[in-house]
C-alpha cells in the first residue's frame, strides 16, 4: 500500500538579498560576465521549500607576487605563471574560475612594500587581461590595506569590484571607497554573528548600499573549527530568512586560504603514514572545507587549487540540480 | 531668523544676481553664445547648480536658465513693517546667491581664471579639482578629516590669522579660503597669511579660492560634488544632497569681520547645507532651527572673547566652531614620547627599573574624572601645576592629582566614573609605564628608560585625553587635564574628589531596580554561547562582574548599534521573582527563541541563564535547604562533589538550569540576590577567597537581614567539601537555612 508522506516546510519572512559583482561596458566597467549570487529563500538547497536563484560560484585566488608560504603542492601546480599575475589570472579562468580573487600581497611593508599606484596597477592589467569579475584583497596590513585599496578603486571606478576587507577596527576608508567609486565592500567578521551584524549596519550606516555588501564570517578549515563557522553562518542565514535585512548579505568564505594552512595540507615529511598521499590529502582538505561551507550556505567561495575547484563545482551542480 | 540677516541676505542676493546678468551679457558679448563655459578639471559642470538643480551648463548660452532661475528665488527686501516669516525668502536669496556667483566664476574662467594675490603673484586656487575632491572626500566619509572650514574675511591680525590655520590644520581640518574685510585693511586672509609665509595649497590643506566672497562657492561645489561622489545621489536631487551634507559633512562658516550683505547672502546659501556661521564680530545670533544640528548662527565677536591675548582668543573661536557644528575630532596616534599600545599594559616597572613613582606607600596620587560645561574648559589643555619628575631622586616618589575635566552634548554625570575607571588601562597602555589601583589609591610607576625618552608628568594627561577623544567621541568633545604635583595642591584636591566620589557611591546605592524604567541587555559574549543574553539591572550586574547597569547605559550611548541594548520594563509578571513580559519577549528573540522566560531574582523559577564567564556559580543542596556559592578563584572540591570547574559545564552555555545559576560577585550583597528564596540567608557554604575579599558587602548584607554573625554561620571548604561535614557545622551554628521555607 503506498503511503503519502508530507514534507514539512518553513514558510520564511525574508530572503537574502541579490548581490552582482562585476559591471560590464553598458554598465560602466569592462567585463564581459557578471556574477550574481544571493537569492535565496530557504536553507542551502531545500529545493523542495524555496528558491535558490542563483548557484554558489567560485573565486580562484592568485596573488600579485610569487606566494613565498603557499603549500608546494600548490606552488608545484601552478609553476611558473606565479610570477606572471596576468598569465596567472587567465590560467585561472581557464581552470573555470568564476572570478578571479586577487591579493596584493606585494603592497605588504614586510614584503615588497609595492605603492598603492604601482598595486593599482596591477590591478588595472588584471582586469584587461581577463573578462570575469575581481575580488581585490589588500595585503593584510590596516593602514597599508586602506591606501592600496583607495587607489584601486579610484582606478578601477565603475568595475563593480569587490573590495576587503572591512573589519570592525577597520572598515572606514575602504567603505568610503567603494562608496566613491561604486564597487561592493566585504565585511569581515570574527566568526561572531552580532559583531557581524553590526558591521554591516555601521557600514551601511556611512551610506553604503546593502546591494554592495558582502559577509565575510571568517572560517576555520577542516579540523580547524570548521564546525564552529558552520553554526554561525547557519545562524546568520536563519536570521536572515527570519527577516533581519541586517544578516541579510551572502556570504563569502576563504576556503583556500584556510585549508592550505592545515598542517595537513602543508606538511609532507614527518607526517604519520596512515595520512595518504600528501597531494590528494592536500585537495580533499580543500575540497571538504569548501563544500561544508557549501553546505552552510556560502555564495562565494575563494579557493586555491583548481582540482579541488572542479570537484567543488560538480559538486555544486548536483547540489542545484533539483 | 533675524530680520536684520534676511534683509542684508536678500539685499546681497539682489547685488550677486545682478552683477551676474552684467558679467554674462559682457561675456555673450565677446565670446558669443557657443563659448564653452566648464571650471578646469572637473566633471560636474559648475557643481552647485549641476548638483542642486540638475542642470549642466557647458556653454554660455546654457546659463539663461540658471540666471532666470535664480532670479525667480528674489523676494523683495522685508520692509520694516513686514511680520511675515522672511526665513524661506532668506534661504531662497541664499540660493539665488550660489547660483549667480558660481555663473560670475564660470565667465571669469573664460577671461583667464583667477586673479593674482597682490603679494608675491601667486595665483588663487579656484575650485578644487576633482581628483582633490575625491581624495579629501574619502577622508571626509571616512572621518580622517573631521571637516572643513570655510573662512571669508580678515583676521584681526597677521598673528591672528595664523593662529587660526594653525588651529585647524592641527585638528585635521580643511581650511577653505576667500575674500577679505575692507575695515580691517586692505588685506584678505589670504594676503595675511602670505605675509607671514604660510604655505598653502593642497598639500597643507589650505586653499585659497579668491580675493573676494563670491569665490567662497567654491565650498558649497566641493560639499556637492563630494555628496554626489560618496552619497551616491545624482545631480538634481537638491534636497537630498543638502540634508547629506548637514548630516555627514561637518563644515562650518567662520566669517572674520564685518559682515556685510553679500557674505550674509553667501552664508544663507550655506545655512541650507547645514553648514553653521560663526562670526568675530556683532551680528544677531540665530539658534537652531532645524536647518542646522545646533546653532545657525553664532556671534563672537573678538575683542570680548574671554583670553589673555588674542592667540587665547583665536584658540577659543575655534574651539567654538568646532563645538557649533559638532565637528568630532579623531586622535589616531597618542602623542607621547615613548611607544603606545595594548601590548604594553601588562608590563612591570620594577625597583631597579623605577624613575619615579607616584602614590603607594611613600606618595599620595588619586585620579579625579568629572564632567563640566563646554564653556568651561578648553580641549586639550593639558598643565602641570608643580614640579615634574626631573625633580625627583632616581627612584624617588612624588605627589601626584589627575584632574580630568570632560564636556560634551550628550555627556551625563553618570558617566563620570566609567570613564575614570577607563584611565587604569589608558595609561597602562604606555611604554615603560604602570598604572594600578583607581581613585584615591591610584599608583602609578614610570622606568627610567620611558623617562629617559622624555616622558614627563604631562605626557599622562596626553595620553589620557587622546584615548578618551577616540573611544568616547560620542559623547565627550573636550578634554581638560590638570595634574598636581604640590602637596598642598594634591590634599586640597583630594578631598573635592572623595566628597563626589562619597556622591557617586551614594548614587550607585540609591539606584534601585525599582527606581529605573529601562534595563539592559548584554549580548557580549553571543559569540560563543549563541543561545545566552544577560540582562543588566542597577541591582543585578552583569555575571562576568564587568558590566554595570551604568557601564551598560553608557556603552549603549557610545555604539547603540552594539551589545547592549535597553530594555524597558512593561508588563509586570511576579514583582517577587522580578518577571516582566517585555524582558521575556526580548529574551525569546534574542536567543534563537530557545530561551521563553526569565526571572530576575529567583533561582529556582526560570533563573537567567549564563554564557561561561560567571565570577562565582550559586547552586543549591538539598540536603541542607540552602544554597553554595563558589567562587572562579576556587579550585577546591565542594560539597555538591563537584569543583567549579566541573560546575561551570553545568551552568554555561546559555542552558536554564533551576537551582545552577552564575553570577558576579557584587551579586551577593546586592537586596536583590535570590530574592525570591531568601536572599544571603539561604548561602550554607561559600568559597573563603569571597568571604575575605567581599567581607564588607556581605556584613552589611548579613546586618540588612537582621542576622549580624550571618558570615560565622556559613561554612567554606577549610571546614566541609562534603554534605556530610557540612550539615554538623550548620547546625552546630544555627544557620537559618535549615528552618526556612523548603527550597522547592
Amino acid at each position: 500500500m503506498p503511503v503519502t508522506v508530507e514534507t514539512p516546510t518553513e514558510k520564511w519572512a525574508g530572503k537574502v538579498r541579490e548581490i552582482t559583482l562585476g559591471a560590464t561596458a553598458a554598465e560602466g566597467g569592462t567585463r564581459t560576465s557578471t556574477v550574481t549570487v544571493g537569492g535565496e529563500g530557504t536553507m542551502p538547497f531545500l529545493h523542495f521549500e524555496g528558491e535558490t536563484p542563483h548557484r554558489p560560484v567560485v573565486a580562484i585566488e592568485i596573488y600579485d607576487i610569487a606566494p613565498q608560504d603557499w603549500s608546494p603542492i600548490l606552488m608545484d601546480y601552478w609553476g611558473d605563471v606565479v610570477n606572471d599575475v596576468v598569465a596567472w589570472a587567465k590560467k585561472a579562468v581557464e581552470l573555470g574560475a568564476d572570478a578571479i580573487a586577487l591579493t596584493l600581497r606585494g603592497a605588504h611593508p614586510e614584503v615588497n612594500d609595492r605603492s598603492p599606484e604601482d598595486s593599482a596597477r596591477v590591478v588595472k592589467d588584471v582586469l584587461a587581461a581577463v573578462g570575469v569579475p575581481l575580488i581585490v584583497y589588500g595585503p593584510g596590513a590596516p593602514d597599508k590595506d586602506n591606501e592600496v585599496l583607495v587607489a584601486v578603486a579610484e582606478a578601477t571606478a565603475g568595475e563593480r569590484l569587490a573590495l576587503g576587507l572591512c573589519e570592525q577596527n577597520n572598515y572606514r576608508t575602504i567603505a568610503a571607497a567603494c562608496m566613491g567609486s561604486g564597487h561592493i565592500a566585504v565585511a569581515r567578521a570574527p566568526i561572531d554573528v552580532n559583531i557581524q551584524k553590526q558591521l554591516n549596519i555601521l557600514i551601511s550606516d556611512m551610506g553604503l548600499p546593502l546591494d554592495r555588501i558582502l559577509m565575510d564570517p571568517t572560517t576555520g578549515a577542516l579540523g580547524y573549527g570548521l564546525e564552529y563557522t558552520y553554526s554561525v553562518m547557519e545562524r546568520l542565514r536563519l536570521a536572515a530568512l527570519q527577516g533581519d535585512a541586517m544578516t541579510q548579505q551572502p556570504m563569502i568564505c576563504t576556503a583556500g586560504h584556510e585549508a592550505w594552512r592545515a598542517k595537513e595540507s602543508k606538511v609532507g615529511e614527518g607526517v604519520p603514514e596512515a595520512w595518504g598521499d600528501w597531494k590528494e590529502r592536500g585537495i580533499a582538505w580543500e575540497t571538504v572545507t569548501a563544500t561544508s561551507l557549501i553546505e552552510a550556505g556560502a555564495d562565494i567561495l575563494v579557493m586555491r587549487h583548481p582540482e579541488a575547484v572542479a570537484i567543488v563545482k560538480k559538486t555544486i551542480d548536483q547540489l542545484v540540480a533539483k | 531668523m533675524s530680520r536684520r540677516i534676511a534683509a542684508a541676505a536678500i539685499r546681497g542676493a539682489h547685488q550677486v544676481v545682478a552683477q551676474a546678468e552684467q558679467e554674462i551679457q559682457a561675456a555673450l558679448e565677446k565670446f558669443g553664445p557657443d563659448k564653452p563655459v566648464a571650471f578646469p578639471s572637473t566633471g560636474y559642470y559648475l557643481p552647485t547648480v549641476y548638483g542642486l538643480t540638475g542642470h549642466a551648463i557647458e556653454k554660455l548660452s546654457d546659463v539663461r536658465v540658471t540666471l532666470d532661475h535664480a532670479k525667480s528665488l528674489l523676494a523683495p527686501e522685508p520692509s520694516e513693517a513686514l511680520w511675515l516669516p522672511y526665513l524661506g525668502p532668506a534661504l531662497d536669496a541664499g540660493m539665488a546667491t550660489l547660483f549667480a556667483e558660481e555663473l560670475i566664476e564660470g565667465v571669469r574662467s573664460l577671461n583667464g581664471g583667477w586673479p593674482a594675490s597682490t603679494n608675491n603673484g601667486a595665483k588663487y586656487n579656484g575650485p578644487i579639482d576633482d581628483p582633490q575632491m575625491r581624495a579629501w572626500g574619502i577622508q571626509l566619509v571616512d572621518g580622517r578629516m573631521p571637516g572643513f572650514a570655510a573662512i571669508v574675511g580678515t583676521a584681526k591680525s597677521n598673528e591672528v590669522a595664523v593662529k587660526i590655520v594653525r588651529e585647524l590644520q592641527s585638528r585635521g581640518i580643511l581650511v577653505l579660503l576667500a575674500s577679505g574685510s575692507p575695515e580691517r585693511g586692505k588685506k584678505t586672509i589670504v594676503d595675511q597669511l602670505m605675509e607671514e609665509g604660510v604655505e598653502m595649497g593642497y598639500g597643507t590643506y589650505i586653499v585659497p579660492f579668491g580675493p573676494d566672497t563670491i569665490s567662497a562657492v567654491h565650498a558649497l561645489g566641493f560639499a556637492t560634488r563630494s555628496a554626489i561622489s560618496f552619497g551616491g545621489l545624482k545631480p538634481g536631487q537638491g534636497e537630498d544632497i543638502l540634508l547629506y551634507n548637514k548630516y555627514r559633512v561637518f563644515a562650518f562658516v567662520l566669517a572674520l569681520g564685518e559682515v556685510d550683505d553679500i557674505k550674509y547672502a553667501t552664508a544663507a546659501g550655506a545655512v541650507s547645507y547645514g553648514f553653521p556661521v560663526i562670526a568675530d564680530t556683532n551680528i544677531p545670533n540665530i539658534f537652531p532651527n532645524g536647518l542646522t544640528i545646533y546653532e545657525a548662527v553664532v556671534r563672537m565677536p573678538f575683542d570680548d572673547i574671554p583670553g589673555a591675548d588674542d592667540l587665547e582668543r583665536a584658540e577659543k573661536l575655534v574651539q567654538r566652531c568646532i563645538e557649533v557644528r559638532g565637528v568630532k575630532i579623531r586622535i589616531s596616534k597618542v602623542p607621547i614620547p615613548v611607544s603606545y599600545g595594548p601590548a604594553f599594559e601588562g608590563e612591570r616597572v620594577r625597583r631597579e627599573q623605577l624613575r619615579a613613582e607616584f602614590g603607594g606607600r611613600r606618595s599620595s596620587c588619586f585620579e579625579f574624572l568629572r564632567m563640566r560645561d563646554t564653556s568651561e574648559i578648553e580641549d586639550g589643555k593639558i598643565t602641570l601645576v608643580g614640579q615634574d619628575m626631573d625633580s625627583v631622586d632616581q627612584g624617588g616618589a612624588l605627589d601626584l592629582g589627575i584632574v580630568v575635566e570632560v564636556a560634551g552634548r550628550k555627556m551625563q554625570t553618570d558617566f563620570e566614573p566609567v570613564l575614570e575607571r577607563h584611565i587604569h588601562h589608558f595609561i597602562n597602555g604606555a611604554e615603560g609605564v604602570q598604572h594600578m589601583g583607581q581613585r584615591d589609591i591610584a599608583w602609578i610607576r614610570v622606568a627610567n628608560a620611558a623617562y629617559d625618552k622624555g616622558f614627563r608628568v604631562k605626557h599622562l594627561g596626553e595620553i589620557i585625553r587622546a584615548r578618551i577623544l577616540s573611544e568616547f567621541s560620542a559623547i565627550v568633545d573636550k578634554v581638560q587635564v590638570t595634574l598636581y604635583t604640590e602637596k598642598d595642591d594634591v590634599q586640597e584636591w583630594i578631598k573635592v574628589a572623595r566628597e563626589a566620589f562619597r556622591e557617586r557611591n551614594e548614587r550607585v546605592a540609591s539606584l534601585t531596580d525599582d527606581s529605573v524604567d529601562v534595563f539592559y541587555s548584554c549580548a557580549l559574549c553571543q559569540s560563543f554561547a549563541p543561545n545566552h543574553i544577560c540582562v543588566v539591572s542597577p541591582e543585578r550586574l552583569g555575571l562576568c562582574g564587568s558590566e554595570n547597569w551604568l557601564d551598560c547605559k553608557a556603552a549603549y550611548e557610545i555604539y547603540p548599534t552594539g551589545p547592549n541594548r535597553p530594555i524597558e520594563k512593561k508588563g509586570l509578571i511576579d514583582a517577587e521573582k522580578g518577571e516582566w513580559e517585555s524582558i521575556n519577549q526580548f529574551v525569546y528573540a534574542n536567543t534563537n527563541q530557545s530561551v521563553e522566560r526569565v526571572t530576575m531574582y529567583s533561582m529556582m523559577d526560570a533563573p537567567m541563564t549564563s554564557c561561561g564567564c560567571f565570577e562565582c556559580i550559586v547552586m543549591m543542596i538539598p540536603e541542607a535547604n540552602g544554597v553554595m556559592v563558589v567562587s572562579r578563584e576556587d579550585p577546591s572540591m565542594t560539597p555538591a562533589g563537584m569543583t567549579f570547574s566541573t560546575l561551570a559545564g553545568m551552568a554555561g552555555g546559555g542552558v536554564q538550569a533551576p537551582g545552577v545559576m552564575g553570577i558576579g560577585k557584587y551579586f551577593l550583597g546586592s537586596r536583590k540576590f535570590l530574592a525570591t528564596e531568601g536572599g544571603l540567608k539561604r548561602v550554607v557554604w561559600m568559597s573563603s577567597v569571597l568571604k575575605e575579599s567581599m567581607q564588607e558587602e556581605l556584613q552589611a548584607a548579613a546586618e540588612r537581614e537582621g542576622i549580624p554573625d550571618l558570615l560565622d554561620k556559613i561554612a567554606d571548604e577549610g571546614v566541609a567539601t562534603t554534605v556530610e561535614e557540612l550539615l554538623p557545622f550548620l547546625e552546630e551554628k544555627g544557620h537559618p537555612a535549615l528552618t526556612m521555607d523548603p527550597l522547592f
